[in-house]
């Protein structure tokens, strides 16, 4: 039984940490909670990605939202125009996990994901 | 530009359902780039597309499929509420510039992170969890 409250207590802190840089990147946090639920807990990866799409159901960045909608920092028109392209994507990239090689997949984004942040950091610090 | 802001959507999309994430860790810096938005701008704008469920439909497949545990995802779902208004009380002073910069060591460290997971995949304790999970 104290187990599972350790359990319990270990992923609400982790999430808790995803909520940060949720916050302070506007993402989803779910990039960092997928590793997390795996490499702490264990968790397989489709398994790790399903329950992070429950994470994501509630709205958990709307406290976050409404910081940022106060500072004028939020479009809305581009962020209407987005959600269904989304929305519709989400379905068909449920199905394809079912079909790729999870492993060979996570590299190619792993790539993109360093190419991506390392040009962000470049253009924004020595350019 | 309208037509390419839904193609944008739908492309985020796809790798939503494929990885189980939000989606604002590539739209933030697809709008930098591609529509050339601030820093905080695309920021504030990615956390109003993750206010609807948008993940629903990807929920749906992974559900069927048995692979979600709710009680964990109800746990994160929490933290991750408060946790994001702390990150967002911390981002908001900070100049655009070295936040855009903080934004690119977030996503390097996540890609390593990730990586490091995918090579733990290859373990085989962790093939047979998974075949025992099937």
């Amino acid at each position: 039984m104290s187990e599972t409250i350790g359990r319990d207590a270990g992923i609400f802190l982790a999430a808790g940490l995803c909520g940060i840089a949720s916050g302070l990147f506007g993402i989803g946090g779910g990039v960092l909670l997928v590793p997390l639920l795996g490499l702490l807990f264990s968790f397989s990866q489709h398994r790790a990605q399903g329950t992070s799409l429950v994470a994501l159901i509630p709205p958990t960045g709307a406290l976050a939202l409404v910081a940022y909608a106060r500072s004028g920092f939020v479009s809305w028109r581009t962020g209407l125009l987005l959600i269904p392209g989304v929305f519709l994507g989400g379905i068909v990239g449920g199905k394809l996990a079912e079909k790729l090689e999870p492993r060979r997949m996570r590299q190619v984004f792993a790539g993109i994901l360093f190419a991506l942040g390392a040009w962000q950091a470049f253009s924004a610090w020595w350019r | 530009m309208t037509f390419i802001i839904l193609l944008l959507g739908l492309a985020v999309g796809v790798l939503v359902g494929l990885l189980g994430v939000g989606g604002g860790v590539v739209l933030v810096p697809a709008m930098v780039y591609l529509l050339g938005m601030d820093q905080h701008l695309s920021q504030g704008t990615s956390l109003f597309i993750l206010l609807p469920p948008i993940g629903l439909g990807a929920l749906g497949e992974y559900w069927r499929q048995g692979q979600v545990d709710l009680r964990a995802g109800i746990l994160c779902a929490f933290g991750m509420l408060f946790g994001a208004y702390g990150g967002s009380l911390v981002a908001l002073p900070i100049p655009s510039r070295h936040l855009q910069g903080l934004f690119g060591c977030f996503l390097v460290l996540s890609a390593i992170l990730l990586l490091r997971k995918a090579e733990l995949d290859e373990r085989p304790t962790v093939a047979r969890k998974k075949s025992a999970d099937e």
